[in-house]
């Protein structure tokens, strides 16, 4: 029997039943299965591994509900399976299917998007079109990178269930409130149980595995949820200080849109003049050092000196390196 | 009518054919539209689902062997080709595709947003009426994903000011040269030139206009956030049939290779600049081959680094250079 043919008879079986079938009863109604008990086990492992990779949702539940450490079966909830058709319309399939196609989603996303789309196909019996893409269409409009760590937060954000990853070493809990893709990058903004303080993360330092913790619907949103990341000099520890910096009047528009308009505090002939309140002194140091010779940090004193300090250091040059 | 099974050539066996998790995902999304439809031709079917006929008749022959224990006939999943049309019948487990995944529903949610991002002409009614389409769809969309899902995802592909990306969406659409006013951040200097704009797109987060530009006579691009201004000419031009690659990253060979050394506390060097290589130095250290197009470039690079980097091969003091003349701007005389 064709593998294909055996993984479509083992989803009807584990769809047809209501109470969980030991891997035994299963190995009868698929059929295809070796006689060889090695064999077997492995290839039903693969099997399974295929299916809840595919988004199958298989339970493994106890046989007996009063032994939950006894042995267990397999079954496929029929309602936790099923994609209802949204109500798409033919315009709403096909806007959906041309945006599969203008944005190029790296990683695993493309694949995704593939196989989003023709589920939506399956299950929108009442919109007609087509979500095949279009031949000799040109190059993407843009790029975003859709990879595994992001989709697992997605999951945890839109079910509103706390999700827990590895951050800077340590394992947090977080309420996953929202996504934001911004100059490049994924961030979480969400929650965070130990800290009892809501804070933004970094979707690509989120270490494996992200898993989710407790029930779905476990909180509300709130009202605001910050959306983008702060500027670098905000994502930090440092103690806070309020910078004042002059920017030349020919880079004040760059350094506007960086830093806010909010955050200009004088346009004159000498320059514009922006106060930043500074909780990360590196990269504090490295926007204004991104000006080269266009900007200077005014004050404070205490700031201007540390400046003055990095870039003598600089200027003396580096010590010797081997060769 | 009895089940056919004549349908299609059972193929080679040398012919490669997709692994049977993808066929397996192709056929759960079909079969139910192919059952609502009750007798759709085989060629609406392939259509819709942008699938050849051949791997669509591969598929359902299968299927149709399939069904429930005991494998008898009334306990099997029923599939007619006729004249053309197909129906699929008994079939009852398959009347919804499986739902979405989470990475399924975040790609294209991200996708629809994204290309919400992108400004939309005036006057182009079409693209008007399809981003309604999109909004609407993306709401029934979110509406299956889950109860937090609208709203959950928000996507920017990039701060360049909309005024600008719309001209130059207009111009390469017009096919129109744009003078533009850019501010070259690797040379740190502003520049008015004549560009033949070919594209717009957005990578890692910004936006980037691809053209050949007239001044320096090449294929160039620019980063639309640093055009100052940008203004449609009279003058037309003919856009190549293929512009290249759409590559942010061009270290061309010609630029000047350097090699840095960086102790620890610099690693990020290594992950934030597109390198050509990165080996480990012993204590810690690494070794980065990058290829520095422009002074400014690597000036800002050594001074934000400062003592954690030193120039192990490449152009000698210019860190210590641009420290000195930045130290000037403090009236400090190193």
């Amino acid at each position: 029997m064709d593998r294909l043919e055996r993984l479509v008879n083992l989803v009807v079986a584990l769809l047809d039943t209501r109470r969980p079938l030991t891997r035994e009863e299963l190995r009868e109604r698929v059929g295809g299965y070796s006689d060889d008990e090695e064999a077997f086990r492995r290839n039903f492992e693969r099997d399974k591994e295929l299916l809840r990779d595919m988004g199958v949702p298989l339970l493994a539940e106890p046989l007996d509900p009063l032994v939950p450490d006894g042995a267990v079966g397999y079954r496929v909830p029929k309602d936790l399976y099923q994609l209802e058709d949204p109500g798409l319309d033919e315009e709403e399939l096909m806007a959906l299917s041309l945006a599969g196609s203008a944005v190029a989603l790296e990683g695993p996303g493309q694949a995704a998007v593939t196989s989003a789309l023709r589920k939506l196909a399956g299950a929108s019996a009442n919109a007609g079109g087509s979500i095949a893409r279009p031949e000799g269409q040109g190059a993407a409009l843009a790029d975003l990178p859709v990879g595994e760590t992001v989709a697992a937060l997605f999951a945890g954000v839109a079910a509103r269930q706390a999700v827990s990853f590895t951050y800077n070493g340590e394992r947090r809990v977080v309420d996953p409130y929202r996504l934001s893709y911004r100059q490049g990058r994924w961030y979480l903004a969400g929650y965070d149980h130990a800290r009892g303080a809501e804070r933004l993360f970094r979707a690509d330092r989120a270490g494996p595995p992200v898993a989710t913790e407790g029930p779905p619907g476990a909180f509300e949103l709130p009202d605001e949820v910050a959306g983008g990341p702060p500027p670098p000099w905000r994502l930090g520890d440092d103690e806070e200080v309020v910078a004042l910096v002059r920017v030349d009047p020919g880079y004040s528009e760059w350094a506007e849109r960086v830093a806010g308009q909010g955050a200009v505090v004088e346009r004159g002939t000498s320059g514009t003049y922006l106060e930043l309140r500074v909780t990360n002194r590196e990269a504090f140091r490295g926007f204004v050092l991104g000006f080269l010779e266009h900007a200077e940090v005014v004050g404070p004193p205490e700031l201007r000196e540390e400046m003055v300090e990095w870039l003598r250091t600089v200027a003396a040059g580096a010590p010797e390196v081997l060769r | 009518m009895a089940p056919h099974r004549g349908c299609g050539s059972p193929g080679g066996a040398a012919v490669s054919r997709p692994a049977a998790a993808d066929r397996l995902a192709r056929l759960l999304a079909v079969v139910p539209w192919v059952v609502a439809q009750q007798g759709p031709t085989v060629r609406e079917v392939c259509e819709r689902f942008g699938v050849s006929e051949r791997d669509l008749l591969a598929d359902l022959q299968l299927l149709f062997m399939c069904g429930v224990y005991p494998f008898t006939p009334d306990s099997l999943i029923e599939v007619d080709v006729d004249d053309g049309r197909v129906w699929v019948r008994f079939a009852d487990w398959f009347r919804h595709p499986l739902r979405l995944t989470a990475a399924e529903g975040l790609a294209l949610v991200a996708a629809a947003r994204a290309l919400l991002e992108v400004p939309a002409r005036a006057d182009d009614i079409g693209a008007e009426a399809g981003r309604r389409a999109l909004r609407s769809a993306l709401s029934k969309l979110e509406g299956v994903l889950g109860p937090a899902s609208g709203g959950a995802v928000d996507v920017e592909l990039g701060d360049a000011p909309q005024g600008i990306l719309t001209s130059l969406n207009e111009a390469v659409e017009a096919r129109r040269k744009v003078l533009l006013e850019y501010y070259s951040f690797g040379r740190d200097a502003t520049s008015e030139r004549v560009v033949h704009p070919w594209r717009v797109f957005s990578s890692e987060g910004h936006w980037y206009l691809l053209g050949w530009c007239e001044r320096v006579r090449a294929r160039r691009l620019f980063r639309v956030d640093r055009v100052r201004s940008a203004e449609a000419l009279e003058d037309g031009f003919a856009p190549p049939e293929d512009p290249g690659p759409l590559s942010v990253y061009e270290g061309g060979a010609d630029d000047q290779l350097v090699v840095l050394d960086l102790s620890p506390g610099a690693a990020w060097v290594a992950d934030q600049y597109p390198n050509e290589g990165v080996e480990a130095a012993g204590d810690g250290h690494l070794q980065v081959r990058l290829r520095v197009s422009s002074t400014a470039w690597l000036e800002r690079l050594l001074l934000r680094a400062g003592p954690e980097v030193a120039v192990v091969s490449g152009p000698d003091g210019v860190g210590a250079a641009a420290a000195r003349r930045v130290l000037a701007v403090y009236d400090q005389v190193p």
